[in-house]
Formats: C-alpha cells, structure tokens, sequence
C-alpha cells in the first residue's frame, strides 16, 4: 500500500469494516426464511433457551470492542468518536488473524459502574467483549467485574494480551539462561495495567509473591510505604501487590538499583525511553540476566545497550527489533478457541495456556536469545492457540460446546483461512 | 479462627512510642476524607502526647494494643457515651482503629473489636458501635461485615 496520508486512505474507503451476508439469497423471496415469518420460529426456540443464539444467530462469532476513550493508545482521552477509528483497527486485526467478528462499541459512560451496567445489559449481543484503551486503575476493575458477572469471554488487553505474551517470552528466555522461572527473582518495573496483570499471571503460573518486587514511580510497592494506606482506595490493584510481595524484603524507600541486586529478570513497562533503564542497573542483576523494556513506541532501553550492560535475552515491545512482545500474538488465537466452545469466560488457565503454547509453538521453530518469540507473519500460531484455549476451555468445564485439540484446531485453521481469503478479496 | 502469635492487651507506658506512629499513621490516613481531618503542624508531637497519655492509663478510654513478636502491630481506642434516657444507656464508641499494613489480613481487626466489646461490656455497656468517615468504604465494608449496621450519621459545617 506504500506511505500514504492515513486520513486521506481512511476517507477513501469510509472506514475499515463491513457486514456482509454470509447466507444464500437467490430472490426477495428468501428472506421468508431468514427474515419474517420464518425468524419467529427461530425467535421461539431461542426463547426458550436463550444457549440456541450461540448456535442460531451471528452471535457465537461476533466480539464488542469495547471503549469509554479515556486512554487510547498513547493520547490520553480522547472523544469518544476520536477512539473509532482505533477500535475499528482492532477489529480488522480480529478479522484478518482469528477469524472473529468484531464490531466498534464506544460511548460516553466514563464511570465504572455506569461502563459495567452498559456491557452487562449489551451482553445477549455478543460471543464475547474485547474492552479496550481504557484508563488505569479503572481497568482492573472494571475487567474484574465483567470476568465475574457475563456468561461470555471478556479480555483486556493490556491486561491478559500483554501478560500472556509477556510469559511465553519469559518461558522461553528462562529457557535459553537455563534457570527455572518459578524459582527466579522477577522486578517489574511500571505498576500499570500490562505489570499489574503480569504479576498476577506469574503468581498464577507458580512464582512466589516473595520472588517479586514491584516498582511504581515512587519506588518499591511495599507494606511501609508512607502512602500505602491510600493506595488501598486509589488503587487496591497496587495495595495487594504491597502486602502480598512484602516489598521483597526491601527497605521502604528503595528504588530499581536495590531491587535489581541479584535479580534474575527485569520487566519494564513503564514510560518510553531511551534512558528510563540504566546501564548501570542492568549490570548488578544477576548472571545472564533477561531484560524486557516493553514501553512504546521506544523502550526503557535500546537492546544494544542492555546486551552491553551484561543483558543475555532483551525483548521490546518494537516489531523492527528482535523479540517483539506482542499481544496481537495471543488475543487471535485466545478468542478463537474461546468462541469455537461458547466459552462461559476466559480464565487464568486458559491464558496461561496460550502463553505455554506460544512459547512452545516458538521452540518447534528454533528458539534462540534473537528469537524467543514467534512472528506474526506465521499465520498458523493463532490456530494453535486456539486449540490450546479451546481444549482447556474444555478441561475447566467452561466450554458449553466441548472439543479437543486436534478438532479445534483444524476449525480454527478452515475459519482464519477464510477470513484471510476474504480480506485478500477485499483489496482486488 | 485467628493466627497464632497475636497477644491483645491493654498498652503499657513503655509502648507509647510504638503507639504514637500508629496514632499518627490513622490520623494521616484520614486526612484525605474530608478536609476537617486535615492534620495540625504538630500532629507527631500531638500524637506522642496522646499516646502517653493513652499507654499510662490517665484516660478513662478504653484502648488496647495487638502486640506480634515483641512490636506493636494495631490498637483500638473508645470511650463510653451515656445516653441516660435510653432503656439501655450505654454504648461503647470506637473512634480509631488501626493495624500495620504489614499485618492486615489476619483478623487482628476483629480481634481487637472483641476485646474492646468484652471491655465495654464490663464497664455497662450494651452495645458498641464505630465513628468512620463517611467516604471511607473500605471501612464500612470492614464494619458491616462483622455485624454492624448503619445507626447515626454525622453532619458537619464550618462555622
């Protein structure tokens, strides 16, 4: 397509999306089938269990991005309408890399309770929501709530995407310095959404709290922090962390230097560098040690910088630089295989498994301190972790349509296949 | 039902230093649920009077102390409002609560609360009850779900 004005190629085509029909229709005559009267009887039959619209309706693949615009990409808040073309973007990608129908959900409900009751009520629309670009704290919660309350998939993400792609890179990176993750020393550096969430899935994954040390802008999360009472109302997400790690057994007031002594992986998802990860710290962790700086659109540190400092695996979250950390990597795939088994949620099992495959979809194809990751030019992973996320959908019980592996693989190959014919024919 | 280690215990003179930083870390915590808790210049020298004060047992409040390995870890403070007209006239009036936040999690609230209760009790009274800032619903979360339930509600201006 070339280097052309994106304004100019967004006004040509008025937008980036269609709906298009998918059913036969010969004559007018057709639609007394698929519209009235032949609808009612299928209206009927879902009404008396509303489960029949996951196999009689457009719903099963259709996914709500969802956004209030109050932190889109890196511009802040934004109008609402400002946020449209992004969440349009979002969808193209679930289209052309998962196969999934995704539809722009933006409005102005900017308060948590008012964000939750939307998507609640929105609910019987969608197979699953995909909230997005939505200000930190109010992101955890409102991902909690929704996770706890629908019926449906519901992704964050900043939150689970990053994490899980942020795992299967540590996965395999602890692998190339041949130490065992769940016994390492782990700083995460930045208590925003993709750390917060990080430290979750790590816990999850079998790392000790007392193995992780936290740090925000004033320093290590910890129990006698000066503010830390009021942590507990303007972010619990960051309290827990204080309590749960103990501060790693710091003192107090200690910055990334203390925290780094012996450390065995630094991730920084912080503010963008150059210059926000120093050298210096780099070069008192311990031996070999994995760097992630994963701030855009530059990181906490160039590579090169870190592999001098002693850094033996870096990662960025840069598609130009080795080891790119991304989440278009995994919410593909994980919607994929969750929609495919009308998947009540998408639990920490599922994610992690899409971590584990990822990771392990990478070491087939050769893994090296260049390459701990796959590319996203390799279509197929997406399918696989379909399969991954589907199968232990199904292993959980929270598939209501069970299937296995190989099954679901296969489908997932036959439906992203599609999809990507279908956005070739689109630029004929 | 709570962890072991943890004594309750009336405070003694020589934990009023201990004390103080817990008083004074209460009070901090306060201040930003409405702006007439905001702290005075010499709230730290004011808050090592109180709980001198508090830890020799010249108030007739009713405090005590949760002590782990040696060191203070939380304290609860009251008094006993009368009020004469009432059938049952006494209520034991918990003003501060506080626990480290290295220790929180483990009943060590509710634990003082029981302590605090029983005391009361002793002294006549037949009911207790908690003064929170009405904003902190962390607070109010803790209250109710030890089984208290909304009794008064406090207003208040600059005058």
């Amino acid at each position: 397509m070339g280097r052309r004005d994106p304004v100019q190629l967004h006004r040509v085509y008025g937008g980036k999306i269609e709906v298009v029909p998918k059913v036969p229709l010969a004559s007018l005559d057709d639609f007394s089938v698929w519209y009235t009267p032949g609808v009612a009887e299928v209206s009927l039959a879902i009404e008396k269990n509303p489960d029949l619209s996951f196999e009689l309706t457009s719903r099963w693949n259709i996914v709500a991005v969802v956004s209030d615009a109050t932190r889109v990409l890196g511009l802040g808040r934004l109008k609402p309408e400002a946020a449209y073309p992004v969440m349009e973007g979002k969808a193209l990608l679930f289209k052309y890399l998962g196969g999934v129908d995704a539809i722009p959900v933006i409005h102005k409900n900017t308060s948590t309770s008012d964000f939750v009751d939307l998507v609640k009520s929105l609910e019987p629309s969608f197979g699953g929501v995909n909230i997005e670009d939505i200000e930190s704290p109010k992101c955890f919660e409102v991902l909690d709530i929704l996770r706890r309350e629908l019926e449906i998939p519901v992704w964050h993400d900043d939150q689970q995407g990053t994490a899980a792609a942020t795992l299967a890179g540590l996965i395999n990176a602890f692998n190339i310095v041949g130490k065992n993750l769940r016994e390492s020393k782990f700083v995460l550096f930045g208590a925003g959404a993709a750390n917060i969430a990080l430290y979750n899935l790590l816990r999850r994954y079998g790392v000790p709290a007392s193995n992780i040390v936290v740090l925000d802008r004033k320093g290590v999360l910890h129990p006698d922090r000066d503010d830390i009472d009021r942590l507990l109302f303007s972010n619990p997400y960051k309290y827990r962390i204080a309590l749960e790690t103990g501060g790693g057994g710091l003192r107090p007031g200690a910055g990334p230097e203390e925290a780094l002594k012996g450390a065995d992986a630094l991730i920084a998802a912080s503010r963008p560098g150059p210059g926000v990860i120093k050298p210096e710290w780099i070069s008192l962790m311990a031996k070999d040690p994995i760097v992630f700086a994963l701030a855009n659109p530059t990181p906490e540190i160039w590579p090169e910088e870190a592999k001098r400092a002693g850094a033996k695996v870096v990662a960025t979250g840069r598609s130009d630089l080795p080891n790119q950390v991304n989440n278009a990597l995994v919410f593909p795939g994980v919607f994929r295989g969750a929609l495919d088994v009308r998947a009540k949620g998408i639990s920490d099992g599922m994610v992690i498994a899409a971590a584990e495959e990822l990771a392990e979809y990478a070491k087939e194809h050769g893994i090296s301190e260049e390459r701990i990751l796959p590319g996203l030019e390799d279509w197929k992973v997406h399918a696989r972790v379909a399969a991954a996320v589907a199968s232990k959908a199904t292993e959980e019980g929270l598939a209501r349509k069970p299937t296995t592996y190989r099954v679901e693989y296969e489908r997932a190959l036959e439906i992203i296949s599609r999809a990507r014919k279908l956005s070739r024919m689109a630029s004929e | 039902m709570y962890e072991a280690g943890f004594t309750v215990r009336p405070p003694r003179p020589e934990d009023a230093e201990k004390l103080a930083e817990l008083m004074y870390r209460f009070y901090a915590f306060n201040e930003e649920f409405d702006p007439a808790w905001v702290l005075g210049e010499n709230a730290d020298i004011k808050a090592r009077e109180e709980a001198s004060k508090l830890a020799s047992g010249e108030t007739a409040d009713i405090a005590f102390i949760a002590e782990f390995e040696g060191s203070i870890v939380g304290y609860i403070r009251g008094y006993l409002r009368a009020l004469p007209m009432l059938k049952e006239s006494i209520v034991g009036v918990i003003t501060e609560l506080y626990v480290h936040p290295r220790f929180r999690g483990k009943k060590i609230g509710a634990l003082l609360i029981e302590r605090f209760a029983e005391e009361a009790r002793r002294r006549g009274a037949s009911r207790i009850a908690a003064e929170i800032p009405s904003s902190n619903v962390v607070a109010e979360r803790f209250y109710s779900k030890l089984g208290f339930r909304k009794f008064m509600t406090t207003f208040i201006r600059e005058v």
